[in-house]
């Protein structure tokens, strides 16, 4: 009887981990991981990064004397070129500052290892890079320390942005992206990609509900400034209004693969991937800021960080310099949490950075604490109730 | 037996139930231990079972496709299975090499070369729409037709494979005894060679349909977004929302349903027969 086991794909094929759905601080290795390969950003730059960084650790270590001094802070991010750029604009600068080590795991902060490390305590972990929803199901879960904004400048980011539990590390946003040839005109809003009639054929939408509700609301007919309070019940109506035109995409990858094989015309998806896009189909695929919803990549302290809480805090607050946020936005494309940094941002760069002045004030701010309100629906967060009702509506 | 020898078997196999006990018996004791304890001791995970509508879709979802999979699979692999039992050496060893071949290709890549050929501007749509057969594009892929489609091209050969064992194993001389006898080729096939290989036509539906249920790769990727099965959902839980109560009851739902499809069957053939062990 060797059948009682269930066997699954993920058995015979490990690299079934591609297939699954991403957050943005994931693809954004994933897009890097590319460009290095291409040639497009110099490994020497890296290189010298990480030298710099192995001569600054062994002087620690010979001033530190006894081998338990140097104390050092866990930075874990999704891996590949993301180690050595994160080192590169945050954690060296840091060493250089407080004499701590800063050291760069690329393991990958999922939630529920996070869950799992803090349950089990068995915390490695001093800062995670993480993303809106993540935070928001992990203060569910009590997992994480607050963010102590005595340390932390609530000043450098979007104040949207500084949440209780986790707060801006960069911005990306959630933009109308379309194809050029396939439309009869240029769409300019999110009741455009609604329009199966001016703008036929498949349009994209993502599985998690997250940067979608808004999209639906502003569809429905609200300003940008009126989205919020979302009505969960009127979004999950305009996806069935068009459900039978729409791909969901999980992961970045997907969503630049529907328009790469043209099934789709136009979609709600990261201007990461739309900028990729716009760059490999000559401008045939680009985007429009306008009503785009800007949100954030965050960083997270799990409970009983090994560092402490106040390092940890520290290495937040020093990452918050517009500086080392060029570097990061430089070699990965993130944009610059922090308003100082847009003016910074060279003249070419400007039109993919979400924080510049002029395509924030086309782009909606999206609102974390509706997300954490009590929906009144079994004790549900609007965040777990409107994930529940996108996935259930996606499906039906 | 003599008993020293029977001892001397049960500590050969002693690494491999050790094995057993620590990685795979004890995470799932820990698993169905989630299930009732997370976020609150007791069954609330379990009425989720008969409270959800979306569980219930997501499981009426899964079913279903598995059902038309399975059926689809074991007829197709059957009428491969018995070609493959007819025609000669040299085309046998190609068939079984083309019916192999698939297995050794990654999944990713069979399920981005249906999209390819199913998606709106694909072979198969330009195709028919040049030869003038159909006027809009067809809906292949990114539905319940594409996810059914990737799956059975998945499980071809474990139908094929069990199901063409059972034929080596059959005697031509029985149904050229029946055809001696005065019955026409379609009563020999169906009174003698059918029920004869009926347990490897029951260990190919069961292979397939144990193995459907915990598809979660190609409904992701084939059935855009819009087909969402049980595995997808146990993801979902266990990564995202972090409901790992919830999780884990489906995760051991999966499990209790594929003990209960085995326990039918034994119901009316004998299991051990099927597989070999008597």
């Amino acid at each position: 009887m060797t059948l009682t086991k269930t066997l699954y794909e993920k058995d015979l094929y490990p690299e079934i981990e591609d297939a699954g759905d991403s957050d943005f601080a994931r693809d954004c290795v994933e897009i890097a991981a590319k460009r290095l390969e291409k040639g497009e950003i110099s490994r020497r730059t890296f290189l010298q990064a990480v030298a710099m960084l192995g001569a600054s650790t062994s002087v620690l270590t010979l001033g530190g004397g006894s081998a338990k001094a140097a104390e050092e802070v866990v930075v874990v991010n999704w891996g590949g070129p993301a180690v050595e750029a994160y080192a590169k604009a945050f954690g060296d600068p840091f060493e250089k500052a407080t004499g701590v080590k800063v050291v760069i795991d690329g393991t990958g902060p999922l939630g529920s290892k996070i869950k799992a490390m803090v349950d089990a305590g068995a915390v490695t972990w001093d800062v995670c890079d993480t993303g809106t929803g993540t935070t928001l199901v992990l203060e569910k879960q009590g997992v994480l320390e607050p963010i102590d904004y005595s340390i932390v400048d609530k000043a450098k980011m979007q104040n949207i942005f500084a949440y209780e539990y986790g707060c801006a590390n960069y911005m990306f946003s959630f933009i109308l992206a379309y194809n050029k040839k396939s439309v009869s005109a240029e769409p300019t809003g999110w009741k455009d990609l609604w329009d199966l009639e001016k703008f036929p054929g498949n349009r994209t939408l993502r599985k998690q509900p997250n940067g979608m509700l808004e999209a639906c609301m502003m569809a429905a007919g609200k300003s940008p400034k009126d989205v919020y309070p979302i009505d969960i019940d009127l979004c999950v109506s305009k996806l069935k209004e068009i459900k039978d035109s729409v791909i969901a995409w999980g992961s970045g990858s997907q969503s630049q693969e529907l328009f790469r094989t043209g099934e789709v015309v136009m979609g709600d998806i990261w201007h990461t991937r739309a900028n990729l896009l716009n760059q490999e189909t000559n401008g045939d695929v680009t985007w429009t800021w306008n009503e785009g919803i800007v949100t954030a990549g965050m960083w997270n302290v799990p409970k009983g960080n090994p560092a402490g809480l106040e390092t940890a805090m520290k290495f937040i607050a020093s990452s918050q310099d517009p500086d080392q946020q060029l570097v990061l936005f430089d070699a990965m494309g993130n944009g610059p949490a922090n308003p100082a940094a847009a003016a910074k941002v060279p003249e070419d760069k400007k039109y993919i950075d979400p924080g510049q002045p002029e395509n924030l004030a086309l782009q909606v701010l999206q609102n974390g604490p509706w997300y954490q309100e009590d929906s009144g629906v079994r004790n549900l967060t609007n965040d777990e109730l409107s994930r529940e009702m996108w996935l259930d509506a996606l499906s039906s | 037996m003599h008993a020293s020898l029977r001892r001397v078997y049960w500590w050969l196999i002693a690494p491999a139930v050790l094995l057993m006990l620590v990685f795979y018996i004890y995470p799932l004791i820990q698993v169905l231990w989630i299930s009732v304890t997370d976020p609150v001791p007791g069954l609330g995970n379990y009425s989720e079972l008969i409270d959800r509508a979306l569980i219930h879709r997501i499981w009426m979802t899964t079913i279903r496709v598995c059902v038309i999979t399975t059926a689809i699979t074991v007829v197709a692999g059957y009428i491969v299975a018995y070609t493959m039992a007819q025609v000669g050496e040299r085309q046998r060893t190609w068939m079984m090499f083309c019916v192999l071949l698939t297995f050794w290709l990654s999944v990713l890549i069979r399920a981005f070369a249906w999209v390819m050929l199913l998606r709106t501007q694909g072979l198969i749509n330009t195709g028919l729409q040049e030869l003038g057969l159909i006027d809009q594009p067809l809906r292949l892929v990114r539905n319940e037709f594409g996810v059914i489609v990737g799956m059975v091209h998945f499980m071809l050969p474990l139908a094929v494979l069990p199901i063409y064992s059972n034929m080596t194993g059959i005697q031509e001389r029985l149904v050229s005894a029946a055809r001696g006898l005065g019955a026409s080729p379609w009563v020999a096939f169906k009174d003698v060679y059918l029920p004869l290989s009926k347990p490897g036509l029951i260990s190919a539906t069961i292979l397939v349909f144990v193995f459907s249920l915990g598809f979660f790769i190609t409904p992701a990727l084939l059935g855009g977004g819009k087909v969402v099965m049980i595995s997808e959902y146990i993801q979902v839980s266990f990564e995202e929302t972090l409901r790992w109560g919830q999780a884990t009851m489906l995760a051991s739902t999966l499990l209790f349903s594929v003990f209960l499809s085995l326990a039918l069957v034994a119901r009316f053939v004998d299991l051990k027969k099927v597989f070999g062990a008597r």
